[in-house]
């Protein structure tokens, strides 16, 4: 009777081992659960990434990310993905969980790195600051349609921000977002 | 001189020494044991919580593995609710006080393993057949023991959030049960017909030795 317990023990091991890191995403995207208050810039992020910092990149709906087209992809620093907010405002990425920027630009680099390559960004550097043409693949400079100019546009806790990112002093909890604006 | 305190130890390498300790006190426990007069139900409880406790504390680096469960469970078989009770509470008290944390927590920690072993106690006759512990019964009673403990634990969580946090912590929390019952699995597997032959011969005698006679004139 003990004769099989033992090796039965021995495979649940191995098999948890192995099943561990699937188990893990699997129940992390069933248990995420998100604000939920117009008023905090923080709407519709994962409640874990409270007074952490957050960078969400929206992607314009006739020019979808090829990943991240539905609904918005939250991903941790470590790359991990937490789950998809299917109610977001718009499809694309939030990329959360930090803490300690004070500066913008090395907040963007450092946070879309974390995305595995999915959200690299794209800048050309003049003399009126640093200036992001591309996001996840995606360049405002190539984006045709009924508009004369189309462009990143960066929005620092809700509001529209009034200096560029190579500008943009942060603060703990800070969300910022990236969209497309046109012209 | 060599600082030999100093060593610095790699986790897993931590973690074996831990496992190294733990295989020591085992054997230790299991040749104590025969030192033991027949039938001294106490000392054996004592022994056990020693190892309780100590399994606890060697093998808290790796997430909710450890032998409490199985060794209340097998309280709860072989010597009653009540004494298994009381050795949830010492093992849980006496390794929160001195090395895991003591908290709120540890209340639910008793509580938890303490209807452990009155699950344990309950189902004794199904469990122990002619003195044979049912290995296979005792493993299904140990994989639902590892999950109703951890939600009896969880619960303590209401004690600072509300109950809609309740459902997702507990769905986190799924992987780590998981670890509980297949640890149990092990324990039961490897460790409960040692440990049980044990336990039965420093069973509590049946009440017919221990009722005392009033002697008349």
């Amino acid at each position: 009777m003990s004769s099989n317990l033992k090796p039965v023990s021995v495979i649940a091991v191995i098999a948890l081992i192995l099943l561990a890191p699937t188990i893990r995403d699997a129940l992390r995207e069933e248990a995420a659960t998100y604000v939920n208050d117009s008023e905090s810039s923080h709407d519709g992020l994962p409640e874990s990434w409270d007074d952490s910092q957050v960078l969400c990149v929206i992607y314009p709906a006739d020019s979808p990310h090829p990943k991240f087209n539905n609904g918005v992809t939250m991903i941790e620093t470590d790359g991990s993905t937490l789950g998809v907010n299917a109610e977001f405002n718009g499809t694309g990425a939030c990329v959360g969980g930090f803490t300690g920027y004070t500066e913008g630009m090395p907040f963007l680099l450092d946070s879309t790195n974390a995305t595995g390559g999915n959200l690299d960004v794209g800048y050309d550097v003049t003399e009126w600051g640093s200036y992001v043409h591309t996001i996840g693949a995606l360049n405002a400079n190539e984006l045709t349609g009924n508009f004369s100019g189309a462009w990143w546009e960066l929005r620092h806790n809700g509001e529209k921000s009034m200096v560029g990112i190579g500008d943009l002093i942060m603060s703990e909890g800070d969300v910022l977002l990236w969209q497309i604006a046109t012209s | 001189m060599y600082d030999f305190h100093n060593v610095a130890l790699s986790p897993n390498q931590s973690l074996l020494l831990n496992i190294t300790i733990l295989s020591v006190i085992i054997f230790a426990v299991l040749r104590s044991e025969r030192r033991l007069d027949d039938s001294n139900p106490l000392a054996m409880l004592g022994i056990l919580a020693i190892f309780g406790i100590a399994g606890r504390v060697l093998l808290d680096p790796v997430p909710n593995f450890q032998p409490v469960t199985v060794i209340v469970l097998l309280a709860g078989i072989y010597y009653g609710a009540p004494r298994a009770v009381a050795l949830a509470g010492i093992i849980a008290l006496a390794s929160n006080f001195a090395v895991l944390g003591h908290g709120p927590w540890t209340l639910f920690q008793v509580v938890g393993w303490g209807m452990v072993g009155m699950a344990g106690a309950y189902f004794s006759d199904h469990l122990l057949k002619d003195g044979q512990i049912q290995l296979n019964k005792l493993a299904g009673l140990a994989i639902i023991s590892a999950f109703v403990f951890d939600w009896i634990i969880s619960l303590s969580i209401l004690l600072n959030t509300d109950v809609s946090m309740l459902v997702p912590y507990l769905l986190n929390g799924l992987l780590f049960d998981l670890y509980h019952a297949v640890g149990n699995l092990i324990f039961v597997a490897w460790l409960a017909s040692p440990l049980g032959e044990i336990m039965l011969r420093h069973r509590v005698e049946p009440s017919s030795q221990a009722v005392s006679e009033v002697v008349t004139n």
